[in-house]
Order: C-alpha cells, then structure tokens, then sequence
C-alpha cells in the first residue's frame, strides 16, 4: 500500500464521515439526540478526532493536505452543530412564547367622518375641474340674501330660519354666499364648490342641529344648460356611491336659480326598491340645485344674454349619516372618542 | 297646504289612484309631504232615529231616547241638547269601536243603555262636540254610517314653494292637475248675473292708497241666519285643518281655501257710516284684532276703516269691533287684492301670520276677486237664507293685466340642453292657461294669467316649460369642457395637509357648534374685543359665536371625562370670532391632550402628559410645516396657566401652549386639570410655512457620536447652552439631542446635570478623533466662559 493510497482513503473516509455526520445531524430533534451526535463525531472519542489520529501516519506531502481539509471539516462541523443547537434552545423558548399578548400599539390619530366624506366630496369635484374656494361665516345680509335674490319682506326668507348679528350680518345659511363672492372677483368661466358650515335656527334633534356644513357648486359659462347640471349631478352620484347610482330631478323653487329643482338618489339601501329608510318611494332627498337666476348675475355684473350656469348644493351630515347608516346628527359634535375610534 | 281628493274632484276629474297623484304632484313641483286615507272605519254605526225621547229624573241633561234602527228598536240613554223627538242621527251600536271609546251594554241612572246616540267629535269627524251630529230627516234608517258617507276621502299635504301663489288653493292645485293629465278644469258657474240684480250698493270705497290696494271689492247679503253649518262643510275644512265656526265664518274660509282669495265678513250692523276707506295706519295707531289682541301700527300698516273707525288689518285679520256675532243679520263680505310686500312687512312686524297673510304675501289673483266673493255670497244664499242686496261694489283702483313676454324659442333650447320645436313649446304652455298670442319664426308672445304672479320674465316661462316636459325628459349631459390653467385654492390643500400633519401626530379630528352661552364665550374673549352675540338665539345655551377654539375643545374633553373616556387627543381646525369695530373672523389650529399618555400595560407603567408632550407635538407640527426661527416667551394671559408659552416665528405671533388654567376647566366643568393644548393662528402658519423642501445631500462618511454631560446653573436654559454648543463646535457639528437632565443632591443645590449627545460629520471626509476633540475642547471653554457650565464629575 502506497502512501498516496492511504492519503486517498483517508479523504474518502473523511468524505464519508461528512455524510453521516450531515445525516445524523438532520435527524437530531432532541437534547439527547443532539449529545449522541455529538459523542459520536465531536468528541474526544469521536469519529473526527480518530481521523486525526491517523494523520500521522501520512507521508510528509500528504500530510497537510489531508490536515487542511480534516480542520475545514472539524470547523464546519462544529459550526453545524452550534446553529442545530440554538435552534433547539430557541424552539424551546417558542414553546412558551404567548403571541397572544397584545402588541405594543403605535398612537393613530383620525379624521372626522364628516370630514373624510367632505374630503371625498372635495376629491371628486376637484378632479371634474372645480375649484375650492372659501368665505366667512358672518356675512352680511347683501351676500347671503340680497345679492341671492331674496329681498327682505319675500316669503322666500322664511325658508330658512337666520341667526341675526346686529348691524345687518347674519350666521350664513348656506355657503351660496361664496358663490357670490368668486364671481365678483373673477370672470366667467367659474367652475368652483364652496365646502363650509352653515347655521340655521333649528331647534336640535335626530335630524336637526344648528350648525351643519354645505358644499355649494357653481359652474358658469356661454351654453351652460340643465342638461349639464343633471349630468354633473348623476356623475357625482356614482363616483360617491358607486355606478349603479340613477339620479331623479324634481321641479322646486330656490330665489337664486331659475329653472329649480330637488334632486334625489336612489335609495343606496334597497337599490332603489323601496325600504323603510326611503319610505318605500325607491328614492333619498339629498338636496337642491338649478340654473342660476339672471337677477343673480345682475348683481355680479355678468351679462345674463351671454353666460348662464348652474348650482347645486348638498348637505355632508346628511350624506354621512346616509353613508356611515348614523340616525342622530348630533353625534358628530359630541366628539365621543368611542365615535371617533370607528372611522 | 292640506288638500282632499274628493275636494279636487269638483274641479277636474281625477283617475290616478292617491299613490300615483302623490307622485305626479311631487314630479310637478308640489311637494306630497304625506297622504292618507280618512278614518272612515265605522263597523256597527247605523243611522237612527229618535221615535221616543223622555227627560230623566234628577238629571239636567240627561234623556232616555227610543231609537228606530230600521231593523229594531234600541233604547239609550243621551246627554246632548239637541236631543228630540224625530232627530236622525248616527248611533253606535253596542260592539262597535269608535276611536276612544268601545261601546258596552252599561246602566245608567237604572236605565238600560244598549248605544250611543253619536256627536262628529266622538266620530272623530270634525271638533264639533256637545250635540248629536243631525242628519236629513230623509236619510234611511237602519243604514250603515259607512255607506252614508260614500266614498272614501283621502287628505294630501302639499308643500306650496313661495313662489308657486296659484297653488294656495283647491282649484289652483286642481288646475296643476288639470294640465298634467290633459283634462279640463271645471269652475262652478255663479247661477246669477251681476246685471239682474237690482237695488244700489249702500257704500261706497274710497282707496287712499292703490300701490297698497289694487282693488277692493264687496257685497251685502241681508237675512242671513248664523247657525251651525252642515256637516259635509265642517267635514270638508276639518279635514283640510280648519276649525268650524258658523256658516258664514265656514263660507268665507271654505271659498279662501277653494280660490285662494282670502275674504273677510263683516257684520253691517257694525259699520258706521256709508264709507268703506282703505288707507295706511297713523303712526302708534292702536287697533285690537279678532283675537282680541291689541297691537300698536306703525306706517306699513293697512287699515280698512268705516266712516269713523278702522275695522279691520287689511289682508291680516279682522277687528273685534265688527267682526260676524250669532245675531249678525246683515254681512258685508270682503274681496279684496292688497299688495304682497306690505302684507308681509305688517305679519312680520306684529308677528302675526294668518292664512289670509299667508296668501296675500304671496300674491292673489286680481282678477279673482268677484269670483271668489260671489262663490260665498251665493252659499250664504244656500247655507245661511242669505239674500243679496244691491249689486257689488268693485273699485280697482290700479289695473293690473296680464304680463306679456316675448320668449325666443333657441334660448329655451340652450338654458335647458333640449332640442324641441316652437309647436312643443306653445302647446305646454297653452295647458297651463298662458295664452299665446303671437308667433313668428323663432319668437312666441304670451300673456300671463294674473294667478301667476312668479312668472315676469323669459327665465319663468323656460321653468314652466321645464317643469311641464317633465325633468326626466330634459337630456344628462355628462361631458364638460373645463379651463385647465386653473390653479388650486393653495389655502384649502395647506388646511388639508395640516390635517394629515396632526393626524400622524395621534390626534383625534373634531368638530363643534360653534355657539355657546354668552358667560362661557365670555371668558376666552381676547383683551379689548366683544362677544359676537346672535340676536335670535335658539337658547341661552346657544347665544355667542365662540371667541376661541379652546373653549369648544375644553368642552369636548369635558363631555369625554364624563363618559370615562380618560386619554383625550384632539385636535380642531375652525373658525372664532370676535367684535371690536367691525367682526373679526379668524381661522385656529389647535391640539389638546388630557388624561394618559400611556396606559398602564403589560410592558409598562402608565403616565400622565406634561408639557413637554404639547411642546413636542407644537414643535414637530411647526418643523413639518417648515417655519423657522422659533422663538417661546412666557405667557400667563388669558386662559393659559403660568406654564404656558407663546410661540413667535422671529417677531411673528404664532399662537400659544402649555397648560389651560385651573379657571377655564373649571368653567368647562372639568374636574382635574392635566389639560395640555396648542393654539395656533391658521393664516399665519399659512403665512410663515414653507411646504416647498429642497434636498440636502447626506454625508457619504461614517459620522462620530459624543456624549458630553456638564453641571450648570439652573437659571441657565436649556435652549441657552444648545446655542452656545452650536455655536462653538464649529460646522461639523449635525445634531444635539439631550439624553439626560438632573437636579438633585449628586449634584448640590441650584444645579442641574444636562447630559448631550452630540453627532459630528463631515459631507467631505472621514472625521478622525482630533478635529472632534477639538470641538469638544472648544465647547466646554465657551460654555464655562458664556455660563459657568463645568464638565459633569463622573
């Protein structure tokens, strides 16, 4: 037997001893089993330390060749060996490890739910063009009644019952003042929503509170028609509710617009068939709109053979209360943090 | 405006079922704001008749009465005074349910009772209590009281728009119905022409004031006899929400809600003189009205006076002077026009609103004013043995005709996105009785009825022609064509970034009624400033315009305590205002915490929040927003607590923080004060943010931590020593960040320990140990040199 064939057997002992050690190694599932391996491979006693011991016997050329590759072995070995044992040791530990406990949870703020579906409303407006514009809430009685065509002794102010400040203001009543204001300060085309709180003298209810907040839209040009107006409306209906929306115009009266009417969605609960929350008519009242009465842009100073436009107006409580299913208006002031934490 | 469907029937035929109707008035423009059938369930209620009727003994009222029911003969016992012998009247056998009461078989005073002789108010008919209901002698007895009454009434409630004064009124309302379902409208013919009459009229009117009064007209009727009135007039006006009076009260009532033209009975006996004078009342006037209310006029006022007089608040109410008594023999009967913005100044200015204000304020028919009067007149001749003396009188001091308007055809077509042909359009407007008089291409000439006061102008008749082609009819449009180069309102999208801001900070979004008592607002008024306060509050509770969000949050966390809802974050953007010349109107930001910053948990105990928590969400929400130069004084004004801070961006006033005082949530009514709150000046945060970020390059070399503790007066700031630091380190310095803060006995009296961690790097090279050292050396001479601080003894 030569040298070089006892450095050849010595590697395919090494070679083999690998594969036992990888084998018994993958089937270890326990403290005991982990030890016997360890016995048997890493020990002193071990098949590893007994291919050292026959190092010796090799020639001085082979010798460290053989030697390098036993110390890999014996490094990769051990090292093997360590990660199967933490891993034993931390199995244990998962053991009884609860992930039941509750997390450490981060502090998360909210947005009013009013507010989130004024947000949506705004979002969809802006997108079809329209710009937000703002007012104050005293206004005086030209912008939130004259300039609206509503004279002082016409039965139309009874419509709404006013807050009034001394000296001629009044707590709007609508955001319509807005309107009046952007077109004084721009010319045609405008295409604006005006979001904002409003007050009117109602006494607090279920369905009443003397404050409420209204998104006004407005949109003038040459040749804007009704026609227009029911199509801003249906297509402000579905991107809120979704496409299977139908609109429905009925003819009203509003001192600010001429042709008016109320507008109705299908109702969002029955689709329309009839249930109690629409009183079996298939239909929800939101709110109202029209053209924009030519005595309005009288006191704009738009010439009214030129432009025409429309306007309409919503309620957000009431689209909130029809979208959240709320019945009592008054939980959005009350602030409860119990409310808030569901939105 | 409440109608009948039987009422309608007299003046147009109806085959909707009230279900359709309902929906085709709504579809018109009136409103159905409820409909629904007369209680007509009357199982077990006969007619009858009294064939027997004895007074009971020791009883004042009471009788026994021997009723024939056609199919035998009942014996009860009756309280009503009209009681007698051969009186028809609906009696309710024992078994049957009227809507109070079931009816037994009961003894009463030893006798048998087996029924009840019944009155229209135990029918649940009318108001009309005390006496049987009397029926025509003729009426069969023994038939059932259902079949009696015929058919089935239904009452609809229509919502009349301000605008729509043609439809204050059945026939008006009738005449809607008339045109949407393409059939005639009947108006019942007075049976007399005014020309047969004989015999003058006895006054003469004198209208001082025609832009007032257009026109009054008037009738007498003599011989009249005031009585009860029949029971299909009382049924009619019960149903419809009018209370029965007598016959002529009834008659004038019943033809206002027929006509819509209010008219106003006087009794003649009462007039003095041969002069009927309208004219405005004299300044502190006093006139007492039916109501037996005395008011006192001013100028706006209309008064129709005798010869000495005045006798009534024309188009408002009556006086109690000459108003109709049960012995009136002789009517003078009112039909007057009177001008709409009067009328409504005198309600409002008396607080007075009667059916007849209502109508008038909204304009009457002028040229309605005979018809309706002599409606009346002839059912005084029918219902009171009325007879008419002299022919009417009629002064129409201010004609006023029927308003013409050209309508240009393609504008109807452009306003409404349609596409329809002049024949169209005329043929809608001829069905609700506007008269076309001429046509040529593109153009129509029409008259306006007088009943339509609303309509004046093309825009008016595009609406009927709208409303009539129905709006389903009118094309959706769902193109637009849009103006591109329009920017965002910059103000609206900050507000929206804000709220995100504060959201990602842990605060909760609210919203308030911005109205509160007067005595709360009060306290969170800035110096110098007045309450805005509402003339017409809704409550006391409700009576001022809030001077400060504060008071809205305080308020909040208050109605949160009570509800043991201990950790409070919030935050509110809104609107306050205050008076000092003129209103002012401010938009604030505000956050406020109360309560736990933590709970008590598994992994840790709980705290409460201090200053530092407001300051830390203040500050970050400041830095996001980019404003700088920061700078914090002390503020004890107001309803802030000592604690407190105000905020200034360089010498701008950005708003305060810190602690509420123990006086504001007291008056909040929060018990335990650990309320902390920021509140900032919404257009000046606008103002000094700068949301627009640039990039700033990050180092590409490892940077060098040093921690560096030093003892220090405790009179200096904190803020103090961070700006020596910066400025003795020189520009490699890039943070300091405080890890530990000390007073105590390791350190002696009137000390604190200040414990700094310092960040140095360089964007250029790797920083060796020598150039940090230096810095530090430098740091430490200018700290002991600027303050006295010393390196920490470790």
């Amino acid at each position: 037997m030569t040298i070089l064939e006892n450095a050849q057997k010595i590697l395919e002992q090494i070679n083999e001893t690998k594969d036992n050690f990888q084998l018994a190694l993958k089937s270890v599932k326990s403290k005991n089993d982990l030890e016997s391996v360890r016995l048997m491979f890493l020990s002193k006693k071990g098949e590893i330390q007994r291919l050292f011991s026959v190092l010796g016997k090799l020639g001085p050329t082979d010798r460290p060749v053989v030697g390098a590759e036993l110390n890999a072995f014996r490094a990769a070995a051990q090292s093997d060996f360590e990660l199967v044992q933490q891993s034993l040791l931390t199995a244990e530990k998962i053991k009884d490890f609860d992930v039941t406990l509750p997390g450490r949870m981060p502090i998360v703020g909210s947005l009013h739910p009013l507010f989130q579906v004024l947000d949506e409303i705004k979002i969809i407006f802006t997108e079809m063009g329209f710009r937000v514009e703002q007012g104050p809430e005293i206004e005086s009685d030209f912008y939130n009644f004259e300039a609206l065509n509503i004279p002082e002794y016409h039965p139309s102010r009874d419509m709404q019952d006013t807050f009034y400040l001394p000296d001629g203001y009044v707590l709007r009543t609508h955001t319509s003042p807005v309107q009046i204001r952007t077109m004084e300060n721009q010319k045609p085309p405008v295409r604006m929503i005006a979001p904002g709180k409003c007050f009117r003298k109602d006494t607090p209810d279920a369905t009443h509170s003397p404050i409420f907040h209204q998104v006004e839209g407005l949109c003038v040009d040459k040749g804007v028609s009704f026609a227009d107006l029911k199509g801003i409306v249906q297509a402000f209906a579905q991107k809120l509710f979704g496409q299977e929306m139908r609109v429905r115009f009925r003819p009203s009266f509003f001192p600010f617009t001429e042709p008016s009417a109320e507008y109705d969605f299908s109702c969002i609960f029955c689709k329309g068939n009839g249930c109690k929350v629409c009183k079996k008519t298939g239909w929800l009242e939101i709110s109202g709109a029209g053209m924009v009465d030519p005595a309005v842009f009288g006191f704009v100073n738009y010439d009214p053979d030129v432009y025409s436009g429309y306007a309409f107006g919503m309620g957000v409580e009431r689209i909130a209360m029809l979208k959240y299913g709320i019945h009592d208006i008054r939980i959005f002031y009350e602030n409860d943090t119990r409310f808030l934490n569901q939105f | 405006m409440k109608v009948t469907l039987n009422w309608l029937k007299d003046f147009v035929d109806i085959s909707y079922s009230p279900d359709q109707l309902a929906q085709k008035l709504t579809m018109a423009g009136l409103e159905v704001e409820d409909y629904f059938a007369v209680n007509r369930s009357f199982k077990g209620v006969k007619i009858g008749k009294i064939i027997d009727c004895t007074p009971i003994e020791d009883t004042d009222h009471l009788t026994s009465c021997l009723v024939d029911i056609g199919d035998g003969r009942v014996n009860v016992v009756c309280g009503a005074p009209n009681t007698k012998k051969g009186l028809v009247a609906p009696i309710a056998l024992v078994g049957a349910r009227l809507e109070k009461v079931e009816i037994t078989s009961r003894r009463i005073k030893g006798i048998e009772s087996e029924g009840m002789l019944c009155s229209e108010v135990e029918l649940g008919l009318s108001e009309r209590a005390e006496e049987l209901m009397e029926l025509p002698s003729d009426t069969p007895v023994g038939l059932d009281f259902e079949r009696f009454l015929g058919e089935p009434d239904y009452v609809f409630d229509v919502f009349i728009t301000p605008n729509r004064a043609d439809c204050q009124s059945v026939i008006g309302i009738a005449r809607v119905i008339a045109s949407i379902s393409g059939r005639q409208l009947r108006r019942p013919p007075v049976p007399w022409r005014e020309q047969d009459i004989s015999g003058n009229n006895p006054v003469q009117v004198i209208i001082k004031n025609s832009n007032r009064c257009a026109r009054y007209s008037g009738r007498f009727i003599e011989n009249i006899r005031i009585k009860a009135s029949p029971f299909w007039l009382v049924e009619r006006l019960f149903n419809v929400g009018v209370r029965s009076i007598n016959n002529v009260v009834d008659i004038t009532n019943y033809i206002m809600m027929e006509t819509g033209q209010p008219l106003h009975a006087f009794d003649y006996k009462l007039l003095q003189g041969d002069k009927i004078i309208v004219r405005t009342a004299l300044k502190d006037e006093r006139f007492t009205t039916l109501d037996e209310k005395e008011h006192i006029l001013n100028e706006h006022a209309l008064l129709i006076c005798d010869t000495v007089k005045p006798v009534a608040l024309a188009g408002v109410m009556g006086g109690l002077n000459s108003e109709v008594q049960p012995e009136t023999s002789t009517v003078f009967l009112e039909s007057a026009y009177f001008e709409p913005v009067g009328i409504r100044k005198t309600a409002k200015e008396l607080d007075i609103f009667t059916e007849s204000s209502r109508r008038f304020e909204r304009g009457v028919d002028p040229n309605g004013t005979v018809y309706a009067m002599n409606r009346a007149a002839q059912m005084m001749i029918d219902l009171a043995d009325g007879h008419i003396i002299g022919k009417a009188v009629d002064n129409y001091a201010r004609k006023i005709n029927p308003v013409n308007i050209d309508l240009n055809i393609e504008r109807v077509n452009r306003l409404l996105g349609t596409k329809r042909s002049m024949q169209d359009i005329a043929k809608i407007l001829t069905s609700i009785e506007i008269d076309v008089v001429k046509s040529n291409h593109d153009m129509l000439s029409v008259n306006v009825p007088t009943f339509r006061p609303d309509i004046t102008r093309p825009v008016d008749l595009i609406e009927e022609v709208a409303i009539n082609l129905g709006y389903d009819y009118i094309p959706t449009n769902t193109v637009a064509c849009i103006n591109q180069l329009q920017t965002p309102n910059l103000k609206d999208k900050f507000r929206d970034f804000m709220r995100g801001l504060l959201v990602a900070l842990g605060l909760r979004e609210t919203v308030s009624i911005n109205l509160m008592p007067d005595k709360y607002a009060e306290y969170f008024l800035p110096e110098k400033t007045g309450l805005v306060q509402i003339i017409n509050p809704l409550s006391a509770d409700l009576a001022a315009l809030r001077p400060d969000i504060m008071s809205s949050l305080l308020t909040i966390i208050s109605y949160n305590r009570n509800r043991q809802n201990d950790t409070c974050r919030f935050f509110q953007i809104g609107n306050v205002a205050w008076k000092t010349e003129a209103y002012v109107e401010k938009t604030h930001v505000a956050g406020i915490l109360a309560g736990k910053r933590t709970e008590s948990t598994w992994f840790g105990k709980e705290e409460t929040f201090d200053f530092y928590d407001i300051k830390g969400l203040a500050m970050s929400l400041l830095g996001k927003l980019g404003i700088v130069d920061l700078t914090l004084k002390k503020n004890t004004v107001g309803f802030w607590d000592s604690s407190s801070v105000a905020v200034f961006s360089g010498k701008e006033y950005l708003g305060c923080m810190g602690k509420l005082n123990d006086q504001a949530c007291r008056l909040a009514k929060i018990k335990i004060n650990d309320v902390f709150a920021f509140n900032f000046d919404f257009d000046q945060l606008f103002r000094f943010a700068r949301i627009d970020k640039k990039f700033e390059s990050i180092s590409k070399y490892p940077s060098v931590p040093f921690d560096l503790a030093i003892v220090v007066d405790n009179d200096v700031p904190v803020a103090q020593i961070e700006k020596f630091i910066w400025s003795a380190a020189g520009s490699d310095l890039i943070q300091v960040k405080i890890f530990d803060y000390y007073t105590g006995d390791q350190i002696g009296a009137g000390k604190k320990s200040i414990g700094f961690s310092l960040t140095f790097s360089s964007k250029e090279r790797t920083l060796d140990e020598s150039s940090v050292e230096q810095s530090i050396k430098n740091i430490l001479a200018h700290l002991n040199r600027d303050c006295g601080a010393e390196l920490r003894p470790r």
